[in-house]
């Protein structure tokens, strides 16, 4: 355990020390402090709604979008300029350091939505607006969105490279975005075989969009909890499943 | 016990642009007992850095085993007490030294009130006392390599795999890694080096095995680097008629001549008056005497230089390799 929090710690580290995480800040609050800027052009009474609306979207972008830029090229680097061999000819096993870099990244996302929340926050509240309990659970789930992207990101990146990393990856987000409608509309009107790749990929693919709670935040429709609950579950899970999976490759991986 | 024991390693890769796969290391083995001095010598590509990362669990070989201490690397045991040094060493660029340290340290299981001082004590060793607070992006060659020793002798380990520790330092660098490896080696380490620096070889080695094209061809133990040369006098001579043969010439080793002067090497110290006594009844004017010191350099471009020359009379293949490799080890 103290190993994987060092890898996680030496991750967290290196990464905010890099310039990406600025750039992906920067981007995000400039674009959140926009809304407000940009939301008198909209009709009146919508005001607040449409800066909650729109903050929580930039929220999730930025947060998948360094999850899959990060994923896709930390572990590679680390492999490609041999890091990677300080730390696996010490006595740490290779799910180990999979698992310590999934939480580096995981608690360099989670530093920055905390940021980008935060801003959201003040131009929610400058807009006329107020900070619901809803919304607090909308940005939780986009945490958890990233974190099944993270594994996901990660799994390709034991095995190819950042350009085919990030390319799967957002195809899975996609696809994982789309699957639950792809198979109510097979459902509906495909054959059976249709149906049955249908099934196949809503159970394969991440179904994200159970991590999607903005417009019931948007619209203060009452959240339950336990639906909240279950989502956690079904997100680490997810991730341990997709983090296990990529422990059986990089085990086997060389490293030349 | 070996600390270290190498057995039948095969290690082939794939071609890249055919579906073929290619044998670099054909059959190698050695062995590295307690508190020895091992190095490991071969031209570029010869496969010492692969055999290197074998030993490391970081590539696996197509067969044959490696042990340390009498069990596989993979073991969390095992890892424990080795350190490594990879060839051209890279780390986490935005880390400080001290940083850095640490978290080897952490990641080698260490804990507690100590580690401060022995990571200073270590920096120091590597003379690299003052830089802890920097980045080590900003580390020059020669600096990370001594960063790269650093975090290996971290934990203290029994058993050093250094791949080329010595390339990128500076005379003074090269110094002092030499005295802290030969302090570690009189506590006991064991310690296994590849290196094309003949010099180091000779300065530290007990013994060192000479790899060429993927397969050992010879051993050598220093003291008959040293007793190989024993006894040989080179004398240089000028002005008398070449070859010296009859009674004279038995005692001679070699005789060469190059522009006028002409290198006569003398099998025995005690023969050395009588040829010069020879060449002097001759008309010889001596211009010098010295005693011959056989080096390490000469075996090894012995060794190379004689297949580099046999292979240009054709393909060597594998076969001729490793009957070349039996000639060696039966002689
Ligand atoms: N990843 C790889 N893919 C294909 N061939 C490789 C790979 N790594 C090494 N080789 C081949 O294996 C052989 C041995 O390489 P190795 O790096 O072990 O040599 P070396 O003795 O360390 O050389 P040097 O003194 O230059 O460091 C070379 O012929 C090299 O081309
Ligand atoms: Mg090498």
């Amino acid at each position: 355990m103290a190993r994987i929090v060092n890898i996680a710690l030496n991750t967290f580290r290196e990464s905010i020390r890099g310039k990406l995480l600025y750039i992906a800040l920067v981007f995000g609050a400039v674009m959140i402090i926009s809304t407000y800027i940009l939301s008198p052009l909209s009709v009146g009474a919508a005001k607040d709604k449409i800066i909650t609306d729109v903050g929580l979207a930039f929220i999730s972008f930025f947060g998948v979008m360094t999850a899959v830029v990060t994923g896709s090229t930390l572990v590679y680097k680390e492999i490609d300029k041999r890091a990677v061999y300080m730390v696996l000819t010490r006595p740490v096993s290779r799910l180990e350091y999979l698992v310590g870099k999934f939480l580096g990244i995981m608690a360099v996302l989670v530093l920055m939505v905390a940021i980008m929340s935060v801003l959201m926050g003040i131009v929610v509240v400058l807009g006329g607006g107020s900070l619901t309990g809803g919304i607090l659970a909308a940005i939780f789930l986009s945490i958890l969105e990233m974190a099944v992207i993270c594994s996901i990101v990660l799994f390709f990146s034991t095995f190819t490279t950042p350009a085919l990393s990030f390319f799967f990856t957002l195809c899975f987000f996609v696809a994982g975005s789309l699957s639950g409608d792809l198979r109510v509309f097979a459902q509906k009107f495909g054959s059976g075989t249709m149906k049955f790749i249908m099934d196949v990929f809503y159970y394969v693919l991440p179904n994200l969009r159970l991590f999607n709670l903005r417009n019931e935040a948007v619209h203060q429709v009452a959240i339950q909890y336990s639906d909240i609950l279950l989502t956690t579950v079904y997100a680490v899970v997810y991730c341990a499943v997709i983090i296990y999976f990529s422990y059986l490759v990089f085990r086997k991986r060389e490293f030349v | 016990m070996d600390i270290l024991s190498v057995e039948n390693i095969r290690k082939s890769f794939r071609n890249n642009f055919s579906f073929g796969k290619y044998e670099v290391l054909h059959d190698v083995s050695f062995f590295a007992g307690e508190g020895e001095i091992l190095g490991f010598l071969g031209p570029n590509g010869a496969g010492k850095t692969t055999i290197i990362k074998i030993i490391m669990g970081l590539i696996k070989p197509d067969s044959g085993s490696v042990r340390i201490l009498g069990g596989p690397v993979s073991d969390r045991e095992t890892k424990r007490v080795i350190g490594f040094l990879p060839e051209n060493p890279f780390f986490y660029p935005h880390l400080t030294l001290g940083e850095f340290l640490i978290f080897c340290a952490k990641m080698s299981g260490m804990k507690g009130k100590s580690l401060g001082s022995r990571i200073e004590s270590v920096i120091e060793q590597v003379g690299l006392a003052g830089q802890k607070e920097k980045r080590l992006s900003g580390f020059s060659k020669g600096m990370t390599q001594r960063a790269g020793l650093a975090q290996a002798v971290l934990h203290d380990p029994d058993l050093l795999i250094l791949d080329e520790p010595f390339s990128g330092l500076d005379p003074l660098g090269r110094k002092i890694i030499r005295d802290f490896l030969l302090e570690l080696k009189a506590r006991g380490k064991t310690i296994f080096f590849s290196s094309h620096i003949l010099s180091d070889m000779e300065a530290l080695c007990d013994s060192a095995y000479i790899i060429r094209e993927g397969v050992i061809v010879r051993h050598v133990g220093l003291d008959e680097v040293f007793k190989m040369g024993e006894g040989k006098v080179e004398i240089t001579a000028r002005g008398y008629p070449l070859g010296l043969d009859g009674e004279i010439g038995k005692f001679i080793n070699s005789e060469e001549r190059l522009g006028g002067e002409t290198f006569i090497v003398v099998n025995r110290q005690e023969y050395v008056r009588s040829v010069i006594q020879h060449l002097l009844n001759n008309g010889a004017d001596i211009l010098k005497v010295v005693g011959v010191k056989s080096t390490l350099e000469e075996i090894f471009v012995n060794e190379i230089g004689l297949q580099v020359t046999e292979s240009k009379n054709g393909f060597m293949g594998k076969k001729k390799v490793a009957e070349r490799k039996e000639k060696i080890w039966q002689g």
